[in-house]
């Protein structure tokens, strides 16, 4: 154990203090031209008319994309994992959310492009828009998509859990505790906001310069748009002014590509503070409800919940980070008869993207409120409560998965230690160790028993 | 126009309105200074004028007319690190590095006006510096420890030995 805990320098630490590091908007090239984009000003719309026949005669104008220049314009983050392609990079007939892209202009200056920007003719028939996912049952709500406001999990329309018999539970319980858990979006605003610069050689090769976090994924969604394979592309990144996960989505580097090939000059766009925090995806809100089975003296028996995932306007990774929620749902501790239901809803919110812990986060928010919300229903000490619960080596995994080595109960004696709170000396003793005795209620003897029973559904 | 950047004299050809920040970034070169908002809320743009921390994405050329501006670019190279420089590398308060060098020009003018700066004076001097990254405990801990001259600039690689884990965890097989 020589690196862990050891303070080792950090390997960009002395460029950074010496303002060295060169981030995508430090890069020089000449010839740039800048980028400025054409937003929706409105959640839901069609787009009657758009003509940006004046913004090309803006003189310094060197290009304007619309979806007509895209080579392929719908693609989806998932794809390679099969998740249908919905999201198109420039809005085509109709707009889904505010701040969505339409239209993108390069040009000499910041200021000229936005000039040319203003140019632009638009017109929109708006939409009522849906807004409020928990009314997506609702037959009576706007549509987001064509095929309604849930994504669909073949052959379900959300990600389902099942473990043991969750009625049992239910019959068993001495209580029924429930609760509702909302965490908000979240704006990840990276210090540096979303920037590319791309530069075409002479050859056709494009060098993109980008801020993504995920410097693979990326090149394959800018080909995928582009028509062109990757060799076609020399990507530039890892020096990445934050991201936190809103950089995992390529925002800025597809676009800039079309106008760069377009305008057969090196070109940059950066998004302004307004555009990251109102175009740039979020974390996205999330309405997680619970409702445990428990006994008198603390012990949970079975937990139900429904979860809506508000995904904004298109999937991007939402059905991802769903299906991750779904499978943690039982957060830190074992218990043995589960039935979650996660939903994926689309919404004219901005589309909502990976932030640290994608998907995790909101179970843990939920979770840990949910076990406190128990232990003051029972009157129970909630360190005690999490204790006994808390998974043990060769306790089962909401997906069934035997567990070699939880960390759970170490994690919560330190916790404790670390708030100065003296556990009684029988939680303090506690180990990870196989449960038995005391430990091992009747409920947790054999845990994919039931599961068994019921012919492993 | 003309400026004195980091010692120099300039002379430049920007317009009277064109900001500081694009005057320094686009027109002299000099790209440690980064635009995080362009509004004034982030501190990322923070140079010395006179001394004096300031925003130079709100600043006008023509406000400033023969001023001295320090950059990062005039504090000190890796060989050569100033305090605070030496102080940011050996605290770890650099994460991303996007904020890093508003808040060290931001402390380099705190401590040149109170070189015994407390805590209070060095969060006060941070205040409308954002940074996403670190949580802040690290970079007012570098400052504290420029203040108290607790930093060795000739050698500001830190120590590669191995720590003390904080928490003791019952039952760590470690
Ligand atoms: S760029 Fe000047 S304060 Fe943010
Ligand atoms: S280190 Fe990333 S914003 Fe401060």
């Amino acid at each position: 154990m020589k690196a862990v805990g050891a303070r080792l320098p950090r390997y960009d630490g002395l460029q950074h203090v010496t303002g060295q590091s060169v981030y995508v908007d430090d890069v020089r090239v000449p010839d740039m031209l800048w980028a400025k984009a054409l937003r929706s000003t409105v959640h839901s719309a069609e787009i009657k008319k758009l003509d940006v026949s004046k913004a090309l005669r803006v003189p310094g104008v060197h290009a304007v994309v619309t979806h007509e220049d895209v080579p392929v314009n719908i693609v989806g983050h998932l794809a390679a994992l099969g998740v249908p392609a919905d999201e198109p990079l420039l809005a085509e007939h109709e707009v889904r959310y505010q701040g969505q892209p339409i239209a993108v202009v390069a040009a000499e200056t910041e200021e000229i492009a936005q000039e040319a920007v203003n140019a632009i003719e638009i017109s929109y028939e708006e939409r009522e828009p849906f807004l409020d996912i928990r009314k997506a049952f609702d037959p009576d709500v706007p549509k987001v998509s064509p095929s309604g406001n849930l994504f669909v999990y073949e052959p379900y329309t959300e990600r389902r859990v099942r473990k043991g018999d969750i009625d049992w539970a239910f019959e068993k319980a001495d209580r029924i505790v429930q609760g509702v858990y909302r965490p908000a979006a979240i704006e990840h605003c990276p210090t540096e906001t979303q920037v590319a610069l791309v530069v075409p050689e002479a050859t056709g090769r494009l060098v993109i310069y980008s801020c993504t976090q995920a410097m693979y994924f990326s090149m394959g969604v800018v080909a995928t748009h582009l028509g062109v394979s990757l060799n076609d592309l020399k990507f530039v990144g890892g020096t990445v002014g934050g991201g936190f996960g809103g950089k995992v989505d390529t925002a800025a580097e597809t676009i800039s590509a079309l106008l760069a090939i377009k305008a057969k000059r090196p070109v940059k766009w950066r998004w302004t503070r307004e555009e990251e925090f109102l175009c740039s995806s979020v974390r996205a809100t999330w309405h997680v409800e619970i409702a445990d089975a428990v006994t008198k003296d603390g012990w949970i028996l079975g937990r139900r919940t429904l979860t809506l995932h508000d995904a904004g306007a298109y999937t991007r990774f939402s059905s991802y980070g769903a299906t991750k929620h779904a499978f943690h749902l039982g957060g830190a501790y074992t218990i043995p008869n589960l039935s979650f239901n996660a939903y994926v809803i689309w919404s004219n919110h901005v589309p909502t993207t990976a932030m640290r812990g994608f998907g995790v986060t909101s179970v843990s928010f939920a979770v840990e409120l949910h076990m406190t919300r128990i232990a003051t229903v029972l009157g129970i000490d909630p360190w005690e409560l999490r204790l006994k619960n808390a998974s043990r080596v060769g306790d089962t995994a909401p997906t069934r998965v035997v567990l070699k080595d939880p960390s759970a109960v170490p994690t919560i004696q330190a916790a404790a230690q670390a708030a100065g709170v003296e556990l009684a000396s029988e939680y303090r003793a506690m180990t990870n160790a196989p449960r038995k005795g005391k430990t091992l209620p009747r409920h947790l003897v054999d845990q994919l028993g039931a599961w068994r029973d019921n012919g492993g559904r | 126009m003309s400026l004195i950047i980091n010692g120099a004299e300039y002379e430049l050809a920007s317009p009277p309105l064109t900001s500081l920040l694009n005057v320094l970034r686009e027109e002299v070169g000099l790209l440690s200074p980064k635009a995080g908002c362009q509004q004034g809320g982030c501190g990322t743009c923070t140079v010395l004028i006179d001394g004096e921390p300031r925003r130079a994405c709100l600043t006008p050329l023509g406000a400033i007319e023969g001023a001295a501006i320090t950059t990062v670019e005039g504090l000190g190279d890796p060989r050569n690190l100033s305090p605070v420089q030496a102080a940011f590398h050996e605290h770890y308060a650099a994460q991303c590095g996007f904020c890093t060098p508003g808040m060290m020009m931001a402390a380099t003018g705190l401590l040149a006006r109170r070189p015994d700066a407390t805590r209070d004076d060095v969060l006060e001097a941070l205040a409308g510096h954002f940074c996403r990254c670190t949580g802040y405990v690290k970079i007012v801990d570098a400052v504290l420890s420029a203040a108290a001259g607790r930093v060795d600039t000739t050698r500001p690689e830190p120590e590669a030995e191995p720590g003390e884990p904080s928490v003791v965890i019952p039952g760590s097989p470690a």
